[in-house]
């Protein structure tokens, strides 16, 4: 056919089924641009709602590298003529995007110093031989710790633990399936949980502090866990409950098990010096974001802590740079620039306007209808793209539909933690989701409770006690 | 003669493993046993590894390895590697990353030519056609996939012969059934054929169907009668049928549930056949038996 090969036509056909949902998603570009944009939106406005569209079609369906996504959208902003390429560059790189990088780095470094052995331990000292107090305590630890250290980092180091007490309760998994989903769940949704207490438990997060920023307001890391520390507590025994309701464990007791992890562990490799150096350097980090990051920034602390970790020889560049995603990096840049496109363009006003007046007269009749319908999308949308891509677009919108920017704000970045119903939601999902010993369709089965019951707390959290404290 | 057998579990896979093995033996073939993992979404892919890394250090092996120890033992059992490899047991700490977004490991076979076996992660049909590529396999051999499109992206997109096995019983599979016509990839169907029929000792039931009163398989034409003097002087017992009606429903209704179906590939153009299918692809998703299609 016009001088092509059979093959080569077999080659375009082939690249065209791969790529079809970037073709769908530059089809649907250029049809909307060709479209008259909307009364009260400005050209740029408009083209920047449809690089937003176009980018979170991308962003869903991956149909090409996400650092190829990223580029589009940088190159779409340029082109569409919605910045000068120096504004977007500004607007590409940020504390929030450092913090994302040292995040991913530090990830790298706390895992490899076995610390895990030590966890398995405490948490066994804590919970007994029980069943439902080791699912709570997995679901506790990893809470608490990945509020400080990243939901990834602790779903990483938490699974080899609850994986190998699973083994040493049966080889045969068939005959502990509830068992090792109430196990491996408890990690998950706690690391979910916990991810959304403090600003440093996801890049989410920070995302969020810096679009307040950008807006004229402050929160330090004690305000933010003063607002949203409550909440993680609160949801730890609850959502536990339901874990245990939903996958009965086959057994009540792990008593065996237990033993034989205890002794794994004892024979593991003791702590070192440099071990414990290790852990000096994240707690003078932890401390770092406490007491300097409204003055310093997250990032550039989490970044001060991976030079230190190089300096000292406690990990390998070759190392950080091959277990560092910079594709999510780039990505998550670009999201971030795109988000503040939106917003100074004025597309956030006028997307926060379409919603207000679509449901204009149930917020006025019950307020807290807007959070409802914030917690709602952000949601939905955390379950399909990804948490900090959901902040990072998501973020200037909501913060145009009420007054009070800080209050909606926080609403978005603790629902964007509600990604309990995929494997892609976020990346604890997807780690545990990798050892195959769960179902895609158990995340639904679980995920569709604790998300319900998650909302309707969020709901009553936020309508009473952050009422009393502010 | 290169041969890639993809297996997915240990639960389904064993007739793929069987089947691809015999066929392999048959050509005498180079042997790769691959596993394609599940797709994980780039956001976490860098994640993953390295939570696969911590739990190496937990003595848990990454997705994948306990399939392809599956396989290794499956090889073991049936004598397939060399006994010394058998001894030592699988190989886990020679599956080495060769930096293409794989991990393999080398084995010396017994009744064929080496035996890789090789763990992928991606989406299935992608990462078999990387793999065809890479390799320069003639023939690669699946399962029935319940997915659909899978047939039609295998027989679009694979660039070497599909052999898809679907429903494959050892003790009810008795002969060959060859479908052939006037087109030059009927006599390498034929050649393809021949080898199978031989491996297990069956002959070949050669059917020309007649389709719609036109006679676009002639028994008489010559390429026809080649193949059949090629098939006779293989020494491979044959039988020859011509039917009339739809070759697709006849294929089948002559395939029955007890015999290996050679076909060649379809010669229409790959854009054609994207949007009009193929009497291949027809037959392979109506058929009940393994089929063979020969490109």
């Amino acid at each position: 056919m016009l001088g092509f090969s059979n093959l080569s036509l077999s080659n375009f056909l082939f690249w065209a089924t791969q790529k079809r949902w970037f073709i769908y998603a530059i089809i649907i570009g250029l049809i909307l641009i060709l479209l008259p944009h909307p009364q009260g939106l400005s050209e740029q406005a408009y083209t920047s709602i449809v690089i937003l569209i176009t980018a979170l079609i991308l962003i869903i369906k991956e149909p090409i590298p996400l650092p190829a996504i990223a580029i589009y959208i940088l190159l779409a902003q340029i082109y569409g003529g919605i910045d000068s390429a120096d504004g977007i560059a500004k607007a590409f790189m940020n504390d929030a995007v450092f913090f994302i990088m040292g995040s991913l780095m530090l990830a790298v470094v706390i895992i490899r110093q076995g610390w895990d052995s030590r966890i398995a331990l405490g948490i066994l000292k804590i919970t007994g031989n029980k069943t439902s107090n080791i699912v709570f305590g997995f679901l506790s630890i990893s809470a608490i710790l990945s509020s400080f250290i990243g939901e990834h980092t602790v779903a990483a180091i938490m699974l080899p633990i609850g994986m190998t007490l699973i083994r040493f309760t049966s080889s045969d998994f068939e005959k502990v399936k509830n068992l090792a989903a109430a196990i491996l769940f408890s990690i998950t949704y706690g690391c979910l949980i916990g991810s959304a207490g403090t600003p440093s438990g996801g890049g989410r997060n920070v995302i969020m502090i810096n679009y307040f920023n950008q807006s004229g307001l402050s929160l330090s890391y004690f305000e933010w866990m003063i607002k949203i520390y409550p909440f993680v507590i609160i949801q730890i025994p609850i959502v536990a409950w339901i874990i245990i309701n939903t996958f009965k464990p086959e057994y009540k007791i792990l008593d065996s098990s237990i033993r034989k992890l205890v002794i794994k562990v004892a024979k593991s490799r003791s702590m070192t010096g440099r071990n414990t150096v290790t852990v000096i350097i994240f707690i003078l980090v932890f401390l770092g974001w406490i007491f300097f990051s409204e003055r310093f920034g997250l990032g550039t602390i989490a970044l001060t802590g991976v030079f230190l970790y190089i300096l000292g020889g406690f990990v390998r560049w070759n190392d950080l740079s091959r277990h560092t995603h910079w594709g999510v990096i780039i990505l998550f840049g670009a999201t971030i620039s795109l988000g503040t496109s939106i917003r100074s363009t004025g597309a956030a006003l006028w997307l926060a306007d379409q919603v207000i007046m679509l449901f204009g007269s149930m917020m006025d009749t019950f307020p807290f209808f807007s959070d409802l319908i914030v917690i709602m999308i952000t949601a939905a949308m955390t379950n399909i793209l990804s948490s900090s891509a959901t902040v990072a677009v998501l973020g200037p919108i909501t913060m145009n539909l009420i007054p009070d920017m800080m209050h909606i704000g926080l609403v978005t970045a603790v629902s964007s933690a509600f990604g309990y119903f995929t494997a892609v939601a976020a990346p604890a999902c997807t780690i545990v989701y990798s050892s195959g010993m769960i179902k895609a369709s158990d995340f639904v089965r679980l995920g569709a409770r604790i998300g319900l019951v998650s909302i309707l707390l969020l709901m009553i959290y936020i309508n009473t006690y952050w009422l009393i404290i502010n | 003669m290169k041969i890639l057998i993809a297996i997915g579990s240990k639960h389904y896979s064993e007739p793929t493993l069987h089947l691809g093995m015999k066929v392999a033996q048959a050509f005498n073939a180079k042997v790769t046993i691959i596993d394609v993992g599940e797709k994980i979404s780039e956001f976490s892919s860098q994640l993953v590894e390295l939570a696969q890394d911590q739990m190496e250090s937990w003595d848990f092996d990454p997705p994948g390895v306990d399939v392809l120890e599956w396989a290794f033992n499956y090889l073991s059992d049936n004598g397939l590697i060399d006994s010394k490899q058998i001894e030592t047991g699988f190989p886990k700490n020679r599956l080495i990353d060769d930096g293409e977004d794989r991990k393999l490991v080398y084995l010396s076979g017994t009744v064929c030519e080496d035996v890789n076996l090789i763990l992928r992660n991606g989406d299935i049909i992608s990462e078999l056609r990387e793999e065809v590529q890479y390799g320069g396999y003639d023939v690669t051999i699946v399962g029935k996939s319940q997915k659909r499109n899978m047939s039609h992206d295998l027989l679009q997109y694979i660039n070497s012969s599909i052999l898809v096995v679907n429903k494959y019983d050892t003790e009810k599979f008795n002969r060959v059934l060859l479908p052939i016509d006037d087109s030059p990839g009927s006599m390498k169907a034929a050649k393809y054929g021949i080898r199978v029929a031989l491996a297990y000792k069956i002959g070949i039931d050669i059917v020309t169907v007649i389709d719609n009163g036109v006679s676009t398989d002639d028994a008489d034409n010559l390429n026809v009668t080649k193949i059949i003097k090629l098939i006779r002087r293989s020494g491979v017992e044959y039988t020859q049928l011509e039917e009339k009606g739809d070759p697709v429903e006849k294929i089948i209704e002559k395939a029955n549930d007890d015999k290996i179906i050679v076909m060649r590939a379809s010669n229409m153009s790959p854009i054609k056949r994207y949007f009009k299918g193929s009497k291949p692809l027809s037959v392979m998703n109506k058929c009940n038996v393994p089929i063979l299609i020969v490109k």
